[in-house]
Order: C-alpha cells, then structure tokens, then sequence
C-alpha cells in the first residue's frame, strides 16, 4: 500500500478518539467549556447512558454570532494564545479540540448567545459539517445538544460500556464537577428524572450533603490549609465513616479533578491504622498549585497530572491529614447495631447552624476512665464509663498497647531481647530467605538474632522479650512472611511491630482474670491510639448510656 | 450395685480423683467419675485422657457394681453432707444413682461405667521406689520451669532420668532449666530415660502432700505410660515421646563472678522491683559488686518502667570475682528463688549475655540457668 496523507475527515475523526473515549468524556469537555466561561449554573442532561442524548445548559458567557463556526474547528480555543500560555493556564480546556471533536464523533447542536449580543445563533453539524445555521434569540448562555454519539464510528461504539456503565461514569464525573465548584448550581438529569441537584451556595459541605446525604456532611472534618503551600482545603471523614471503595476521595488540584494515585495513596496512608482492611476514607481535597509546579497538560483528557516535587506534595498531604484525623475522638461515633443515633431529624437539619458545631475544636483522642465490670465469650471485656457501656476486643487492644510499646521501643532503640538457653533451628523457605537476608539489620534492630546454620536453616540466639513466651519459630516464619507481602504499603517497622503485637497478643477465647482486665483497660488507656488495633479494627465498642436508656424505653 | 461409706472417706476420695477430670473435652463421659463398688472398697476414677487418677476408699459393699456420674454435681454434693454414713444404691437396670444419708435423699443420672475409658493397666516394667519428701521437693524445683507453650512438646515435660541409684527431674523452657538430682530408695540396674508431662508431675506433687511411705514408680516395657502408686491412689500418665535437648552443654562450666546471698533479702528485693519490672516486660537489673577494703560484697538490683519510674535496692553478697552485670527476666528469678528451701544461694555470672547460674549453698543437687535479657546499661 502506498504511503498517503490521510483525508482531514480521517484525521479529526482519529484525533477525537484522543479527547471523546465515551460519553462521560463528551460531559467533560462541554462542562469544562461551561466552567470556563465563568456559568454559575450548570443542567446537564443525559439519555441513554450518554450514548442517545448529551445536553449541557449553562448561563456562562456564551459565544458570539461570529465566532460560532470557529468553535467547531481544530485548535480553536479562546482561552491561551501563544505556548507561554501554557504554563500560567487557569482554566481547564485550553487544547481547542473539544467542540470539533465532539462534533467529528456525533451530530452536535449549539445554541448560544454572548451577553454583548442582541440576538444568539444556532448551529447544527453532522459529521463534523454544518448542516443547519440560524440567528435566534435567548437569555445569555450556551447549550450544547450532543445525539448519537459515534453513530458513524461503529467500531468506537463497540467498545463503549453498557448504557448504565456510562451513566455511572457521567453521574460520578459530575459529581467530582460538582465538588470541585460549590459555588457552581450543578443539575443533573438522567433519562428525564433529577439525579442530584447542588445549591450553588459555595459551601462545600452543603454540596456533599447534596451529593452523599446530610448526615455524613455533618460528620466530615474540616481541612484547613493555613497558607501552606500548597494549599489544602477540603473535607474528610472521621475514621468511623469508610466505603468500600477508592471512589469517595476526590481529588482536585488547583480546581481540576485529576486521579492521581500518588495523592490517593497519601490519603490512605493518612489513615493508616484507623480503617479496617478493605475499608477507604471519603475525601474531598483541592490542592491549590502554582501553575509553573504541576503539567495537567499529560493527555488530552487532562486526568493525569505531573508534579514538580511528589515526594515533598506526598509527605505535606499525608502529614496534614493526618493531623486533622488526629483530633477525632473515634468509638463515640460507631454506630451501635441494634439501634440507631436519635440525634437526626430532630430539626429541620440547617447547613450554617450545624457548620459552627462540627469544625468546634474537637478533643484529644482520649478513653474515660474505665471500670471493668466482666468477660464476654472469654473476648470482649465488658466495662462501665462515664457515658455507658464498652464492650472492648481483648485480642484488638492488647495488640494496640503492644504495638505502641514495639514501636517506642525501637525507636529509642531499646528493644528489649531475651537470648535462649540452647538455639533453636528455623528452617526458611526460599522467598523467607530472601527476605531474611535484605532485612537482617531491621531484624536485628526488632530483637532476633539469627545466623545462618546450613542451607536455609537459622540459629535463633536470641528473641524480643515481648514473644519469648510464645511459639518463636511460628512468629519468625510469619513475619518473615508478612514482610514478603507486597500489597501492603506500610514501612517495614510498622509490619514488623504489627505481627509482633499480635503474634504476643493475648487471645480471643483466653479467660482474663479482673485484674488482667483491669490492667489491659489502664494500659489502653495509656495507648495514643486506644480505639482500633494496629490493622485497623476497633478495640471497642461504646454504648452510650442514652442509647440504653433508649432501648429500655426510659426515654423516647 | 449397693454400698455404704462415710461422707468424710467419700469426699476426701473425690477430692483426690478430682484432679485429673477433663475441664474441656470433646468426651463428655471424661467429665464423669467411675464408681465402682468391688470386694470392700468402693474405686473412683477419673481421667482426662492424658492422665487417670484411682483412689479406693473403705466401703461396706453389699453388691458390686459400677456407674459414672458427673464429678462436678458429686463433688459438690458430698462436699455438703454432714459427716455421716452414706448408703448409695444403684437399682438394677437403671442409671439413676440413689443416696441416702440420714434424712437426704438424693437420685443421680448417670452414664453407664462401660463408657467410661478404660485405665491403662500397668504391671510389669521398670519398678523403682522414692521417698515421698525428696520427690516432692525435687518436683517442687523443677516442674515451673517446664514450657507452657506447647510447640516443643518435650520441652512441656519433666526429662525424668534413672541411673542406678539416682533420679533425675530436669526442665528446660528455652530460657532457664533447672536440674534437680534425688536418691532412689530402691536401685535400678540400668539408666532409663523418660519424659513426664510437667501437668502429671503437678497432680502428683498436691497429692505427695500426706505421703509418708515411699512411692512406687512404675514404667510400662513400651516406656508409653508411667504409674505413680501412693497409699490407696494410683496416677497413669502418658508420658511425652521423644528426645530431650542434650542440656549439658546449657551449664556453664566456669564463671568470672560469684555471688553469695541470703534467700530471704534477696527474694524480698526482687519482689518489691517487680512492682515497676511488670511494667518493663519483667527486666531486673542485678551490679555485682566484690567488697572491698571495708565496705561488704554488694547485688544492686534495679528496675525501671518507662513513664512509671523506677527502684534500686542493694543486698549484701559475698562477693567473689569481679565487678559484673546482668539483666533477668524478675518472674524467672523469683521462681527459683522461692523454691529453694536453703537459706543461701550462689549466682554465678560471666557476661551480661551468657546465662547466669544459682546454686544452693549446702546441698549440691540443685542447679538452676537463667539466660539474660539483653538490655542497654
């Protein structure tokens, strides 16, 4: 076949593929178009999961008569003029492909009319062509009516998702517009009924309790950027709220929402030991760059961002979520089963009245002092505070305090080891080895000494003091183990300490006698984190006295 | 089956037996005792499997015969009665025990005695004698340092040695052994080495309390199974198959420090720094100090908790050797302590990491190793 240029009908269509993958990306990018000509009010309309019907109303500045054929063309954009643009750009298209590779992948209608203008005009193109132009009036604004998306592509069309995949994708990319722009009313209609709807108020708050309901809005904690720089702001859950999935945080730099894997993973870190395993935080972060610090200009789509220092953005969004999580007192917040908080509904739940209460200075994590009062199933120690009833996990906060204890320990560098009258032998299988052999020195630092006696096996001389009681092969082979697996992003010491804490820890099912139980309490409540274990369980549960009282049908 | 005893032999019986009754078992009929009405004695038995305790007690019986019934309810139940005689009859074909003792009555349901495990009969073997005293002290200072973490399960049970004339009882739980030698009333030709659960040896140890006569040890050809005959009550246990840890090569054979020193003052001392050490994974720190010109050989012993505080004290020790220093675990210390009868021990240390040695002063059939805790000084 002999080489060719290829028709410009070919080349827009290939180019459109890059920035209109499927429906959610044709919200994107006419969204965007809307955001950036300053709308305060965005409906947007699906049917079809997108694929149908794509129509996005705004009350933005609009575009003039004249420039209306222009918008449609390649590279037509009128937000960045030369390449120096390019790095101080501030609003979120500047590529100039959206509108004509909308319009390149389905039938596109535009009706707009700019605030200077007298009277707006109409456009309709098929396949990238006008097919229909007219002047017409309306209120300043501009609508953009997307129908059968790839229509003509049928080999794009076969690689869409179902009608309700693309539905889900619109709905949560919207809702990462919405959280993005409080101050933007955000209308959502799927398939003609109201998905959600924002205020617009500028609180963002109010716009999660649109989006993800009042109660958990209540709940969220407030992140405060103080003038860092970066700066961060947002909202982020107490360690009692989680969902079972990564989709909850949203995060946003300098206004954009990007997925950048680095700052999820910051945020999870955060909340390393305060989540159960399988559970995620739900976060709402703007991250407020200099332009000349971050590349949004990765892909066309924009979703992936670079950053100048992400070693230095890493540990400053961790450190600081972290310190906003630290001031949350965790158990009075678990919701107890067989009951529900009466605290809702008791008024007409007001957005500004409640704001006051929920960023108030919150207390230390701190445990009331606790009067043991007996043992549940030989597990759960059943004590008495000041406000209720705690049922606490033996196993859980004996892991806690001894987690804690490892983890001081050798960081002054005072682990304390108890040698062996006689060595014991270890065998090891290959992959223990291996990781025996690159974390001997953290092995040592932990209390076990081991030198190697033949092909694979070890002489153990000495052990931590903490499991000298204790099956010590099983705790080096699963240590050794859980320092090989490496899904877990957590620091060696940290892994170490955790298997240590609850390879020592007592037992569920092992009977404590009331002075064992009233040590464990004191000690936990020594603890810096006395509500959940190392992995993240809680150690307790509270029951308060209201919601006994509650139950009993003492109060109503 | 029909009989009559009095309530003080009865209860005095189950009391014994009661010892070795299972507390959790997948074997329900474990949880029973075996009475069993034969010639002039009524037999209780219990067994938990690993060991089965016998006792007979004097019975007028009229007609033989045997049932179980749960050990808790029997217990508890003659535990109660007036000191009195107590008729106990077992109707043909029933399981319901019936008792009378004066104006009591009382019925108990019963699981038939074929159910019930039989006991290991043990009659010829190895068959030595001790004297109850020595065997009780032996066991006494030897049986709290057996493991109780059950992944090395020699290491639960006592290395019981005959040779000739001699017994001895060793445990080891990885970070102390004790070693304790004992005569044997009767000798044995050859050397035979056995290992008993440190649980049997326990049981045996509360019963040898009212001994006087010798008791008689029996180890079955299989070595499978060893029977501890004492007046009127028999234990078979199993015994733990094996082989012990050479432990010779643990006692150290020289040291560069000695420390001579009254019992009571150092038990004394090492119970008040345990107060702080149970906060600090039970580390004691124990400076020996020779004396010198006037001053008397000295142990300062010290403990401290991180965020608790701390203590020291000091004994006076004749001390032999240089200055040195070691750090116990205090419950590992305590333990041996407390089991000596003596009133003077000798703690020989090297370094601060090589294990540490107490001897009684005026016998020499008691040996006890410590391993140090490595600590920073």
């Amino acid at each position: 076949m002999p080489i060719k240029v290829l028709a410009p009908g070919v080349i827009s269509q290939i180019a459109a593929g890059e920035v209109i993958e499927n429906p959610a990306s044709v919200v994107k990018e006419l969204v965007e178009n809307s955001l950036d000509a300053g709308a305060s009010q965005i409906k947007v309309e699906v049917q079809g999961g997108g694929i149908e019907l794509i129509g996005v109303v705004d009350d933005g500045a609009g575009i003039s008569a004249a420039e209306v054929e222009l918008a449609f063309q390649r590279h037509a954009t009128s937000k960045i003029t030369d390449v120096d643009d390019l790095s101080s750009t501030s609003t979120l298209g500047f590529r100039g492909e959206a509108l004509s590779s909308i319009a390149a992948a389905a039938e596109v209608e535009l009706y707009t009319q700019a605030a200077s203008e007298v009277v707006g005009s109409r456009i309709r193109l098929s396949q990238g062509k006008v097919v229909r132009q007219e002047s017409r009036s309306r209120p300043r604004g501009t609508t953009v009516t997307m129908r059968w998306l790839f229509r003509h592509l049928p080999a794009r069309l076969k690689f869409l998702k179902s009608a309700s995949r693309e539905e889900s994708r619109i709905v949560h990319l919207l809702t990462q517009y919405a959280l993005a722009f409080p101050e933007v009313k955000f209308r959502l209609l799927v398939d003609q009924h109201l998905n959600f709807e924002t205020t617009g108020d500028g609180s963002l708050r109010g716009v999660v309790a649109c989006l993800y309901g009042r109660e958990m809005a209540q709940k969220m904690l407030v992140i405060e950027g103080e003038g860092t720089t970066p700066a961060l702001s947002g909202l982020l859950s107490p360690p009692s709220l989680t969902r079972s999935n990564r989709s909850y945080i949203s995060i946003f730099v300098n206004r954009r929402w990007v997925r950048s894997p680095l700052l999820i993973k910051a945020t999870e870190v955060a909340y390393r030991g305060l989540l159960m395993e399988g559970r995620h935080p739900i976060a709402v972060i703007n991250l407020a760059l200099p332009s000349a610090d971050v590349d949004v200009n990765v892909h066309p789509a924009k979703a992936q961002v670079r950053f100048r220092d992400e070693q230095m953005l890493f540990s400053m969004v961790q450190e600081s979520l972290r310190a906003v999580l630290s001031q949350v007192p965790i158990a009075t917040e678990k919701t107890v089963p067989f009951t529900t908080s009466s605290r809702q509904g008791e008024s007409s739940w007001e957005l500004h009245d409640r704001e006051a209460s929920v960023i108030a200075p919150l207390p230390t994590i701190e445990l009331p002092v606790l009067r043991v009062l007996g043992q549940l199933s030989n597990t759960y120690i059943i004590a008495e505070g000041p406000d209720g009833l705690y049922l606490v996990d033996q196993h859980a906060a004996h892991e806690r305090i001894r987690y804690e204890r490892i983890l001081a320990q050798w960081k002054r560098q005072e682990v304390e080891v108890q040698g062996l009258l006689s060595p014991v032998t270890v065998e090891l299988n290959p992959r223990q080895e291996a990781t025996l052999k690159s974390n001997r020195e953290l092995l040592v630092q932990f209390g076990f000494s081991l030198e190697p006696f033949g092909s694979r096996s070890y002489l153990m001389r000495a052990v931590p003091v903490l499991i000298a009681n204790t099956n010590v092969v099983e705790a080096i082979t699963t240590l050794l183990d859980n320092l090989a697996a490496r899904e877990d992003p957590v620091p060696w010491q940290e892994k170490i300490a955790r298997t240590l804490a609850c390879h020592s820890a007592i037992r569920g099912g092992q009977q404590l006698s009331r002075e064992e139980m009233g040590e464990l309490i004191r000690q936990l409540e020594r603890a810096e984190q006395p509500r959940t274990c190392p992995h993240g369980r809680p150690t307790m549960i509270h029951l308060t006295s209201h919601q006994i009282e509650k139950e009993f049908g003492r109060i109503v | 089956m029909k009989l009559s005893c009095l309530q003080e032999n009865l209860s005095k019986g189950l009391n014994i037996v009661g010892r070795s009754v299972a507390t959790r078992s997948t074997l329900p009929i474990t949880q029973n005792v075996l009475l069993a009405a034969e010639q002039s004695q009524l037999k209780l038995v219990t067994t938990n499997l690993e060991m089965a305790t016998t006792c007979w007690i004097g019975a007028k019986v009229e007609q033989e015969g045997a049932i179980t019934i749960p050990a808790r309810l029997l217990t508890d139940f003659v535990n109660s009665l007036p000191n009195d005689l107590i008729e106990i009859t077992l109707p043909p074909n029933s399981h319901m025990l019936e008792f009378n003792s004066g104006r009591i009555r009382a019925h108990m349901n019963g699981i038939d005695a074929e159910d019930f495990p039989p006991t290991p009969q043990i009659n010829n073997g190895i068959i030595t004698h001790i004297e109850a005293d020595a065997l009780r002290q032996g066991i006494t200072q030897v049986v709290f340092a057996a493991a109780t973490e059950e992944s090395r399960p020699v290491l639960a049970g006592i290395n019981t040695e005959f040779e000739n004339e001699q017994l001895n009882l060793v445990a080891a739980d990885g970070y102390r052994l004790a070693l304790h030698k004992m005569p044997l009333a009767s000798t044995i030709e050859q050397q035979y080495t056995v290992i008993i659960p440190a649980r049997t040896l326990n049981e045996l140890n509360h019963l040898l309390g009212n001994q006087q006569d010798p008791v008689e040890i029996t180890i079955n050809e299989q070595r499978s199974q060893v029977l501890f005959r004492l007046k009127n009550v028999e234990i078979v246990s199993q015994l733990i198959q094996g082989s012990f840890p050479d432990y010779s090569q643990v006692i150290p054979k020289s040291y560069t420090t000695r420390a001579v020193v009254d019992i009571t003052e150092f038990m004394r001392v090492a119970k008040m720094s345990s107060v702080f050490a149970r906060n600090a994974n039970g580390i004691i720190r124990l400076l020996i100090t020779p004396g010198a010109d006037l001053n008397a050989g000295k142990i300062t012993i010290s403990a401290q908790a991180e965020e608790i505080g701390d203590n020291v004290s000091e004994v006076d020790a004749l001390v032999d050797g240089e200055e040195a220093k070691i750090a116990f675990n205090v419950k590992y210390l305590s333990d041996v302590l407390s089991s000596i009868p003596q009133s003077q021990i000798a703690l020989e240390i090297s370094t601060p990491s090589s294990p540490g040695v107490i001897r009684p002063i005026g016998v020499d059939n008691y040996v006890h190793v410590i391993m140090p805790m490595f600590v920073q000084w």
